[in-house]
């Protein structure tokens, strides 16, 4: 389990510092933000039909729904401002970090598989804001990209806070 | 027909044939209800409170990506308000009434019913 997470937080730790690195274009930000969003549809489609929990069970739902949502405004934006999402050190790090996560909950089950889920989500959500505060916000050019980051801002935090009760309510259960 | 039935498409038929009729609506404007709008975006809602009277309506407007709902415990509960859609209550009780979106915590507004 500690490896689990171990990697998750690796990749997720990744994901920040490459974004601190340098500042990224209005592309890469583009890409960024889909990646970001896809990767938690991923999981949450795994959780959706994998998780033991009802709560766990429709929090995936949930976060497949929301980040769906989120992702066809940021598609229908990029597109109208002919802005053509490009691949980056961050969004390349998001996709194998979300992909490590994936092949990693595929090997648990039950309530194991529940709390891996649930603590990748809660450290996840945590680095998207921190990403959006400190790199993809302020490095936004265009006025209704940033818009559309500031926001979105506030379904991650919501999210956040709702899978850190999630996270509470496992570990009484256990 | 049964009866609860039959109540349910005449009930139907009165809300079709009000919301078609402009006079009916002119009618309910007389008697001094008012209909109050509510937009959800970014996550919360706007205005955060809102002050009415009894018989006024009220209407939740979803405009962000993915759905939310308004929901006061023992009060009202639109249920799942999908993106772009709207969710109509009339406030008939008078009272204070907290709620908050049952998919994200952090929003919370006041209905206040006078």
């Amino acid at each position: 389990m500690k490896k689990i997470v171990g990697a998750a937080a690796a990749s997720l730790a990744l994901f920040a510092g490459t974004a601190l690195a340098q500042a990224p274009s209005d592309a890469q930000i583009a890409s960024i933000v889909v990646t970001a969003n896809q990767v938690d549809i991923d999981a949450g489609k795994l959780a959706e039909s994998k998780g033991s929990n009802a709560e766990v069970k429709a929090f995936g739902k949930q976060m497949v729904t929301d980040h769906s949502g989120v992702n066809k405004q940021a598609v229908a934006l990029v597109t109208k401002l002919k802005v053509t999402p490009e691949d980056n050190p961050t969004s390349k790090s998001l996709k194998s970090g979300g992909e490590d996560n994936v092949k990693n909950l595929q090997k648990l089950s039950g309530a194991a598989f529940d709390k891996a889920y649930v603590d990748h989500e809660v450290a996840y959500h945590q680095e998207v804001i921190d990403a959006l505060d400190k790199t993809l916000i302020p490095s936004a050019q265009n006025a209704e990209l940033k818009s559309l980051l500031v926001a979105v801002r506030p379904a991650f935090v919501a999210h956040l806070e709702h899978a850190k009760s999630l996270q509470a309510s496992l570990a009484k259960k256990s | 027909m049964p009866r609860a039935a039959r109540r349910a498409v005449v009930a139907a038929a009165v809300a079709l044939a009000a919301s078609a009729v402009p006079g009916l609506r002119g009618a309910a404007a007389a008697e001094g209800s008012r209909t109050h709008e509510i937009v959800i975006q970014g996550l919360q809602y706007v205005p955060e409170t809102l002050k009415v009277r009894r018989g006024d309506v009220v209407v939740w407007t979803n405009k962000d990506p993915f759905p939310h709902t308004a929901t006061a415990a023992g009060a009202f509960d639109s249920k799942s308000i999908a993106e772009g859609r709207s969710w109509r209550f009339t406030a008939k009780r008078a009272g204070t009434f907290p709620y908050i979106c049952t998919l994200h915590s952090t929003m919370k507004g006041t209905l206040q019913v006078e």
